[in-house]
């Protein structure tokens, strides 16, 4: 089979190997673009929200690339993105698309079916089980891998003296991960790729603002989808650290489903454990950035998004009380990269000025 | 005794009888906020996060309308009603979820809110556990609650009872108010329309601009999905190739189908609210299946808050000429 | 040769420069239309207040600020370039000492800024809706056939404002021509039109924002007396409007220049007479690698000034 899945940043490189080692083809989604969008809104509901679209039209490009089945995750609820894949396949449907959308549901909630679709793709594919789990093993590490390389070079970029090198530095890490095909070579690509951002000419007497990203995980974890808001704050010289990671979210979320802690530090701003997607999250984090000592949080949500909009209405509370500035972007298709500048420079502007007053009063007490 | 004041919108038109009743036997006095109106939603607007939707904004509106007269707002915070749903995990809209909260944080100087975690998913016995904190918060013995909480649940069978005889909830809770069991005369009518969508979209005549009215007034007589049981409306659920995660939605998905497939019925008209999250996905999905079940006419209606009596009205027309053209066509 | 320090600021709608002296007291301003063309706008516009100035002024800084900053940084050579919400802070808190709320309406964009001791705690911007800003009452002044210039005017013969309802700029329309046919008069329609702004920008940029006096008000749009008394009205305080509010950005960015120049050296900026440089901009695909980004290139007299656009940072080349 062709079989092509969402472009969420990088993971891209461990999906690709994933599915030609599972004996299928692989269309790899391209990185989403004016044209994607184009697509996806035209086809898309208006309400819907931006990843919906984003979706959308890289199904159609898939599609247009050879796809024939698209891999997707579904959920519980109440977030709306559970139900996308229903609701795409019926826009796909209207089309005339002979594309066909397979998700797999939370296997906590549904062994039977997650169980399903596996062994059809195992079977499919004519690989043994025995070899479908090693793939998965090395998969998951190429993910975590990825992701290493990633929060490093957040951590690395706001201290690089020519603007430029850590994202060059990156796409060369990631080359290196993209060609590993065991764990032991995938530990090399990675130890290599964090060593080659190391190594990068450094100007170490910065002191970088410190800003927590937030948000619903589709935005946060697609660079294309918020205009590449961190290395825009990077090459500002602020140095991010975000909530989630795919790699992170699997572990948390999909697996083990450990959303308690959060929840408890959340509870005296929302008192409800599960108001879908990240909305819970984006209250307990700001909470958990603030104790942390950073100087802002930016929190990234889709136009229309539920769970965000409840967050956004409860933030400000937070935000005064721990007291951490917070900037919220609400993303939709309209959104330009001008406005996001805009505001990401004013807003630094302002937790620099903080800082220095911050840092007056103090020299006063003393 | 206590003054709870209830806001006339969101779960209002479906569980109103049995928290009035319930309040009372309590010995309390219920305030019910004014029907919506142009200062309810600019109070609305005004005070709630400005990318809410427009009935999350007529709650913020509904309830700085109580504000001043009573000692609590009743706010309970609905979390589901039942086990439901692939996964049963079926729930409110998550901005019900967090109403309490977002009332809390939005409006300055509010009466007690009356709070409560309604999630009745986790058994029977947790409607009974619900009523008890509730009378609890407001100072009544066990007893009490015991003997008005089985007064609240027949007063909500007999408006069930009501509805299923295809009484529309808005008259409804007026015959129950007036304790008549004679409803109004029906007005003439020569074609049935079903209308799906929120309780508190479609039973509220200023949100929609008079659909109702405008449709009795052109000779349609009105269906909608609260008059259907749940065993009828839960039939549609296996139509479909995964249920949707939210209660009303639910409701007026399987409503919609349900009428699709009946002969009797000559169009369906969704009212949904203007920046919906769910309704973005019942409306698209309502609208393919009624081309896929037999083409059944569809119309859909977005309200927000500059919906005027004309446009709707307008839209109205259309739809029924259409529909009394084709079937003129079809006699023929 | 006395110092002074130059501001621009290029939104969408309008282009606005100043000479400041060393105290900062305004010598020279300009509100200029962009009309789509910021280059030319600017290039004119410098031309013009060289030919004004005494020429004894040795401009010994330049600030840039505005949507177009960059591009118009590199044109004039800018020693400071600053996003318009800094720029209008700087500008509100140097004019009015202890400011705690700017409210700034411009042609295109509308926003708030909260300062708490001479420093930013807060801002809200709004873009995409046109309901909150002046292209707003710009395009109903034309449906009324009335200027612009006397909204003002009219807005405060009302004696009894009409409601005029919307969110959204086309419901707001759809509105006042509804009242315009149930016969109501203009001055009322319009004070209304103004009310409407004001109750927009509260409910969309001012939400949930600790509005403290003093206020200032400021934005091309401020010469409005009638949003001024509608502003009055719903915030139950007085707003000020500064002597110069229609230029505040572009002062803003010429006090930056001075504290540029306090701190740094030799100015970069290339003088009033720049209106004979050809400055033009063309762009292409990258095929480097799949990101396929738009590098943008900056000419000035066919040569290659600046580059920008490409992620990866191979091409960037910026002005030196």
């Amino acid at each position: 089979m062709k079989i092509s899945f969402p472009h969420m940043g990088h993971s891209f490189i461990a999906f690709k190997w994933l599915v030609e080692h599972l004996g299928h083809e692989c269309i790899v989604p391209p990185e989403p673009s004016k044209k994607t969008l184009d697509l996806g809104v035209r086809y898309s509901p208006e309400f819907a929200c931006i990843p919906f679209k984003i979706l959308m039209g890289t199904y159609l490009e898939a599609e247009e690339m050879g796809a024939e089945v698209i891999l997707t995750s579904g959920g519980c609820g109440p977030c709306r993105a559970g139900y996308y894949w229903v609701m795409h396949q019926y826009l796909l449907e209207e089309m005339g698309s002979k594309l066909k959308v397979v998700a797999f549901e939370p296997p906590m909630l549904d062994i039977r079916d997650f169980w399903k679709k596996l062994s059809w793709i195992r079977k499919s594919g004519k690989v043994s089980w025995k070899h479908f789990i090693e793939v998965m093993k090395i998969t998951w590490e190429k993910i975590k891998a990825i992701d290493d390389v990633e929060i490093h070079s957040h951590e690395i970029r706001p201290y690089e003296i020519n603007r430029g090198d850590t994202t060059r530095a990156v796409a060369r890490a990631l080359e290196q991960l993209d060609q590993a095909d065991t764990i032991s070579q995938i530990k090399e690509a990675r130890d290599a790729g964090v060593k080659l951002l190391d190594e990068l000419p450094r100007d170490r007497g910065r002191n970088p603002l410190k800003i927590g990203i937030i948000g619903e995980i589709y935005v946060v974890l697609e660079p294309s989808a918020n205009h590449y808001l961190q290395i825009m704050l990077g090459e500002m010289g602020v140095q991010t650290h975000r909530s989630i990671y795919l790699s992170g979210y699997a572990r948390e979320s999909t697996i083990s489903n450990g959303g308690e802690a959060i929840y408890q530090v959340a509870k005296p701003y929302l008192d409800e454990l599960c108001i879908g997607g990240h909305g819970v999250n984006s209250i307990g984090e700001t909470i958990l950035y603030a104790r942390h000592g950073f100087d802002g949080v930016v929190q990234l949500a889709p136009f229309s998004c539920i769970p965000e909009i409840v967050a956004k209405s409860i933030i400000p509370s937070v935000s005064r009380d721990f007291d951490i500035p917070v900037l919220t972007l609400f993303i939709d298709e309209q959104t330009g990269k001008a406005g996001v500048q805009t505001r990401l420079e004013a807003f630094v502007d302002l937790l620099e000025m903080r800082r220095q007053s911050k840092e007056e009063a103090a020299r006063l007490v003393v | 005794m206590s003054k709870i004041g209830i806001p006339r919108t969101l779960a209002y038109f479906v569980y109103y009888p049995f928290c009035k009743v319930f309040f009372e036997e309590l010995g309390h006095e219920v305030v019910l906020s004014s029907p919506t109106s142009r200062a309810i939603m600019d109070d609305g607007v005004k005070e709630a996060v400005n990318d809410a939707c427009i009935p999350i904004k007529i709650y913020h509106g509904h309830v700085l309308d109580l504000a001043n007269q009573v000692d609590w707002i009743f706010c309970p915070r609905l979390v589901s009603v039942r086990k439901h749903g692939e996964f049963g995990t079926e729930t409110f809209c998550p901005k019900f979820l967090g109403l309490p909260d977002m009332i809390r944080l939005a409006i300055d100087k509010l009466p007690k809110l009356l709070e409560v975690r309604v999630d009745l998913k986790k058994g029977k016995n947790e409607l009974f556990q619900v009523v008890t904190q509730v009378g609890t918060q407001l100072g009544n013995g066990i007893g009490e609650i015991k003997q008005a909480f089985a007064k609240a649940v027949k007063a909500q069978k007999s408006y069930s009872k009501l509805l299923s005889r295809e009484i529309m909830p808005h008259v409804a809770l007026e015959m129950l108010e007036q304790q008549t069991r004679q409803p109004p005369r029906e007005a003439p009518y020569d074609l049935k329309i079903a209308v799906v969508g929120y309780p508190y979209v479609i039973y509220d005549a200023y949100i929609n601009a008079g659909l109702l009215k405008i449709l009795e007034k052109e000779g349609a007589k009105v269906y909608t999905q609260d008059m259907l049981g749940d065993k009828i409306l839960d039939r549609q659920a296996r139509t479909l190739p995964k249920s949707m995660f939210w209660y009303f939605s639910n409701r007026a998905v399987y409503g919609g189908l349900h009428f699709m497939n009946r002969q009797d019925i000559d169009g369906i008209i969704h009212v949904t609210a203007f920046a919906c999250g769910p309704d973005s996905m019942v409306d698209r999905l309502l609208e393919i299946e009624s081309r896929r079940r037999k083409f059944t006419p569809y119309l859909s209606i977005t309200v927000d808050e500059h919906t005027g009596e004309a446009g709707v009205r307008t839209r109205i027309e259309a739809f029924l000429d259409m529909l009394r053209y084709r079937r003129e066509k079809n006699e023929d | 040769m006395k110092k002074a320090y130059l501001g621009v600021d290029v939104g969408s709608v309008s282009t606005n420069l100043v000479v400041l002296d060393e105290k900062g007291s305004v010598l020279t301003g300009k509100y200029l239309r962009t009309s789509g063309k910021p280059i030319a706008t600017v290039q004119e516009g410098l031309y013009a207040i060289g030919q004004e100035i005494d020429q004894n002024l040795n401009i010994v800084g330049a600030g840039a600020t505005g949507s177009a900053r960059y591009l118009i940084g590199m044109i004039i050579g800018a020693d400071i370039i600053k996003n318009e919400i800094t720029a209008h802070a700087v500008a509100a808190s140097a004019v009015a000492r202890g400011v705690k709320t700017i409210i700034e309406i411009g042609g295109q964009d509308s926003k708030i800024i909260i300062m708490r001791n001479g420093v930013v705690t807060d801002f809200a911007m709004n873009t995409v809706c046109a309901a909150g800003t002046g292209s707003f009452l710009d395009q109903q002044a034309s449906r009324l056939c009335i200027p612009i210039e006397d909204f003002g005017k009219y807005a405060l013969n009302s004696k009894n404002p009409v409601r005029i309802a919307g969110r959204c700029a086309v419901f707001a329309e759809s509105d006042m021509i509804h009242k315009q046919q149930l016969g109501y008069n203009s001055e009322d329609i319009i004070a209304g039109l103004c009310e409407a702004l004001v109750r927009n920008y509260m409910n969309n940029v001012g939400k949930g924002k600790e509005i403290l006096a003093p206020v200032l008000f400021q934005g091309g749009v401020a010469a409005n007396q009638g949003l001024v008394t509608a502003f009055n009205k719903l915030l139950g305080m007085e707003v000020t409007v500064p002597p110069h509010y229609d230029v505040m950005g572009a002062i803003g960015a010429a006090l930056l220049a001075r504290d540029w120049a306090a701190k740094k050296g030799q100015t970069k900026f290339k003088g009033f007479n720049i209106q004979e440089i050809s400055f033009k901009t063309t762009s292409f695909e990258c095929k480097g690698c799949s990101n396929a980004c738009e590098v943008v290139q900056f000419f000035e007299n066919g040569e290659l000034l600046a580059r920008w656009g490409d992620r990866c940072g191979k091409w960037e080349m910026q002005a030196v």
